[in-house]
């Protein structure tokens, strides 16, 4: 089978990610396929499961970013499972991605008095914490 | 616990259930408990546990800074547990033991101040020291701190457990009051709120609620219509259920002098919800509409104008914003207005913030909080420093039931460190709200982190019960008096 993917890239100068306005697929053998099936519905065991592939940095580094030592990106989409959230999210930003960070990061206790700005920044916070993790880095 | 005081207390109990012609066997067998379970479970509890106990040669110089319940029953724990324990408390009020939960019936003419005031030095665990004063800079980097008449105190382990300050200052209008509180000066707090508003959150304060509340009954009783105004802050607080025990309790004088109908009783919550559990938030709105109450959400008291009477809040709501092509969803843009009320009887939680000493020091969060890890409640820079109770950042923290799981939680994990063991014990995040619905019924909100119920009896927690009423008002506090004091409960 067959999985399709996007990328962000990192700048680390301006610590902002910058889409990857292309879309790039990729073939799977059975037993990857049959990872990929057990981990489609949890979707940073999916992340992690592909950020730590041989096969998908191997494609990266031969098809995707030829000689960009040291480039730094993340995965913004698998087969339709977004990521994007992770790379983009502002104060403002609609309330099923504040809802999500705030389970992700056990923000639930204070939801009874906590303004949104509050929880909003509290999130930013914990974001600069797992962006480092999402972050690939090519050798 | 002191049985004496079990015997005194079982038997008002018993004299107030023969009045409704019922005896203590049927009371619990309706609450489908044995009747040894409920009020006297603790104390066989503590005996088992007690066997248990291996005393610990782990060695080293505590200093626990508060000693309210939080410090003081840790402080008893840690007698029990260490084999050779120095352990100092810096604390400098007398009455720093008083009974917290006590002071919503207090406010309501249930109880009153004596049945709350404990002094500090009749808790103290025999070996521990006591340093009457407050601390007021802390030296993490070196392990010493400094107390406010200049003595430096160095320790091995520390343990914060201020608790936390109310801040009346930051609303326009009460500065007095609030300046009245930092100075300590209960006198000048209640002269500068009026007659007209009131907090349960001190003691004094809440013997004024109970005056200023049986004037305004009296109002609408004599036909006047008559509002009752009661806040939630933008902060944290302690005991998260009073704001709203204190309208229901008042609700119930209304009810019971006969002049309910002419009060109007609004609830202004700063947050979006009645109760962070959506069961017990459910349960809560019914009883709200049972009892004919208003409520608006997203309310923050930000002003009072006494002399007008009139209460104004920071009015939040949220609109639909512009599109976001990255997002693909549209932003959510967050605004606001000041709306003016009006009101006859004012009852004001006031925000709540973390001592000034601490949130000014290494030890403190950017919000003032003890950071700590949540479930180890060991410091999240300082390995040799733990927080418990209302100053330490833990969710939901801020009872005394969580109290009674974090100080045993912090006692293991103190020990397992001086002994240079990993730290294997963990806070759950149980907390305890016994939600006073009336003069007679208490719904007993029991939740920890995973943000459901988790009841401690075999019963439907979203029904107000008699029976979690008895226990509200006659079993809690002997627990903790002599139960959680001791270290024991």
């Amino acid at each position: 089978m067959q999985i399709k993917f996007e990328l962000v890239t990192y700048n680390e100068e301006l610590d902002r990610f910058e889409l990857d306005e292309n879309s790039y697929q990729i073939e799977l053998d059975d037993e990857d396929a049959e990872t990929y099936e057990l981990l489609k519905s949890s979707d940073l065991h999916l992340y992690n499961w592909l950020k730590e592939s041989d096969f998908f940095l191997k494609y990266i580094k031969e098809e995707v970013y030829q000689d960009s030592e040291n480039k730094k990106f993340a995965i913004s989409d698998i087969n339709g499972v977004s990521f994007i959230r992770f790379y983009f999210f502002k104060v403002t930003s609609g309330d099923s991605h504040y809802e999500y960070f705030k389970k992700l990061f056990n923000i639930h206790a204070e939801s009874d008095w906590q303004d949104r700005e509050d929880i909003g920044e509290e999130i930013l916070q914990c974001l600069s914490t797992k962006r480092k993790e999402l972050i690939l880095e090519l050798c | 616990m002191d049985n004496k005081y079990i015997e005194k207390m079982l038997s008002k109990m018993d004299e107030d259930l023969s009045k409704q012609g019922m005896s203590r066997r049927e009371v619990m067998k309706l609450a489908g408990l044995s009747s040894a379970g409920l009020f006297m479970g603790a104390t066989s509890a503590n005996a088992a546990e007690e066997e248990k106990i291996v005393k610990s040669n782990a060695k080293g110089k505590i200093v626990i800074v508060g000693g309210g319940l939080a410090g003081m029953s840790t402080a008893a724990r840690l007698i029990l547990n260490l084999d050779s324990p120095d352990i100092t408390v810096i604390e400098p009020e007398e009455l720093s033991v008083s009974y917290q939960p006590g002071q919503t019936l207090i406010g309501a003419g249930i109880w009153d101040e004596d049945d709350i005031a404990y002094k500090r030095d009749d808790f103290v665990p025999d070996g521990v020291k006591v340093i009457k004063e407050r601390a007021i800079l802390f030296n993490p980097q070196e392990n010493k701190l400094t107390t406010e008449k200049g003595q430096v105190v160095s320790y091995d382990y520390l343990i914060l457990a201020t608790g936390l300050q109310l801040d009346f200052e930051r609303i326009k209008g009460l500065e007095e009051a609030g300046r009245a509180y930092s100075a300590g000066d209960n006198t000048k707090l209640l002269k500068a709120l009026g007659d007209n508003i009131c907090s349960v959150y001190t003691a004094e304060g809440a013997t004024k609620t109970w005056e200023i509340m049986q004037k305004h009954i009296a109002q609408a009783k004599s036909g006047k219509k008559t509002k009752f105004v009661f806040t939630h802050p933008s902060t944290p607080v302690k005991c998260g259920g009073a704001p709203k025990k204190i309208m229901y309790l008042a609700n119930a004088r209304l009810k019971e002098a006969g002049a309910r109908e002419n009060a109007e009783l609004t609830f202004y919550p700063n947050g979006g919800a009645m109760f962070g559990v959506p069961e017990y938030h459910d349960a809560i709105l019914e009883q709200f509409k049972r009892e004919d109450f208003k409520w608006h959400y997203r309310h923050n008291l930000v002003e009072v104008d006494k002399e007008k009477k009139i209460a104004v809040f920071d009015s939040k709501w949220q609109e639909k914003g512009p599109w976001d092509p990255v997002m693909k969803d549209f932003e959510v843009i967050p605004k606001h207005e000041k709306i003016r009320v009006p009101y006859d009887f004012l009852h004001i939680t006031p925000a709540q913030l973390a001592p000034r000493e601490i949130g000014e020091s290494d030890l403190g969060s950017a919000k003032g909080w003890v950071p700590v890890n949540k479930e180890t409640l060991q410091h999240i820079r300082y390995e040799n420093v733990f927080s418990i109770g209302d100053v330490a950042q833990v969710p939901m923290g801020k009872t005394g039931g969580s109290v009674r799981k974090q100080y045993k939680v912090l006692v293991d994990n103190l020990i397992a460190l001086m002994n240079g063991k990993t730290l294997e014990a963990k806070y759950a995040g149980y907390t305890v709200c016994p939600l006073i619905t009336d003069i007679g019924t208490v719904m007993l909100a029991e939740f920890d982190w995973t943000v459901k119920p988790t009841p401690s009896f075999p019963l439907d927690p979203t029904v107000e019960r008699w029976v979690f009423w008895l226990m509200k008002v006659y079993a809690l506090k002997p627990m903790t008096m002599y139960g959680m004091l001791s270290g024991r409960a």
